[in-house]
């Protein structure tokens, strides 16, 4: 077995996967920002910093996926609250099916 | 922005430190995104405080802060991004120039807009070039038709006229401007396609 070549990707499918993870995550529930890689860490073990996420989530924004709005705290520091849009719905879904599509393929040709 | 009080001095320090990286990091950015990152990565750090189980204030902020990364490595594709965005709404031709630069290792694409751009020296050299000889710089009609812009070197035989005369000058600066324009609406354009 081939560790490092192993290693390098898993980290392409961890990086290629993470929009789909944090659609998914998004999917019926608003989270803050602190709160939303909580919820994205339980389920994948992403190995990039917590900070490039934020990059990510404005992306998704300027592709229109998803929208975010600040919503004022007691403690005076507001929460950035993302959620998705109609057309991330859809995106997700049409990803979704992909996915299944490509883990039947995977299936048939690992047996 | 309401910034986070610590108890202890360390803790301060090490949060004040790690908001100025973040400060200067953003610096090319417009005002409203410098303080929209500001917000989100103050926001993150207070809610990590918040949840945290570390026993030590100090700790935990380091823990965050250390989950978080480096804000010069994490924000470098947001800023890339947003300057390429700016550069080409502008068309101011030095935030094209770092927006390029930015994102050159980000594709093929913008290393072939950057030889793009690099091809108006091409009208800016003419113009030295004119300055320097210019009885032996324009452009030539040979024998009646456009032959070449920049030197003749031909037959002695041929019946050169040079069209532009002192109107060469202006004509290399018009054409670099408009090809810049042209170039940066192309920018745009792919931008756009990929939104």
């Amino acid at each position: 077995m081939n560790d490092e070549f192993i290693h390098k990707w898993k980290s392409q499918v961890k990086k290629g996967t993470l929009a789909f993870i944090i659609l998914n995550v998004l999917k019926d529930n608003k989270f803050y920002g602190y709160e939303l890689i909580e919820e994205v860490r339980k389920f994948t073990s992403i190995e990039i910093a917590e900070g490039t996420l934020y990059p990510l989530m404005n992306r998704l924004k300027k592709e229109e996926l998803v929208v975010s709005e600040w919503v004022e705290q007691n403690s005076g520091i507001p929460r950035k609250y993302y959620s998705l849009t109609t057309i991330g719905e859809e995106t997700l879904i049409e990803m979704t099916s992909y996915w299944s599509e490509l883990e039947k393929a995977i299936n048939k040709i690992s047996k | 922005m309401k910034s986070i009080a610590f108890k202890n001095t360390t803790s301060q320090k090490i949060y004040d430190n790690y908001m100025r990286r973040i400060k200067r990091t953003t610096s090319s950015l417009n005002k409203m995104d410098r303080e929209e990152v500001l917000l989100e990565f103050n926001s993150h750090i207070f809610e990590g405080i918040q949840m945290s189980t570390d026993i030590s204030e100090e700790d935990s902020l380091l823990h965050i802060l250390d989950k978080l990364g480096d804000p010069e490595v994490v924000l470098k594709p947001l800023i890339a991004d947003k300057k390429l965005f700016e550069a080409t709404k502008t068309l101011n031709p030095i935030h094209v120039f770092k927006a390029l630069l930015l994102n050159i290792g980000n594709g093929i694409s913008y290393a072939i807009f950057s030889l793009l751009y690099l091809s108006l020296f091409g009208f800016l050299y003419g113009i030295v070039l004119k300055l320097m000889n210019p009885n032996e710089v324009g452009l030539f009609m040979v024998n009646g038709s456009i032959e070449t812009l920049g030197t003749y070197k031909g037959l002695e035989t041929d019946v050169v006229v040079e069209l532009l005369g002192n109107w060469f000058i202006p004509v290399m600066l018009l054409c670099a401007v408009v090809l810049f324009i042209f170039i940066t609406l192309l920018l745009r354009l792919k931008q756009n396609m990929k939104n």
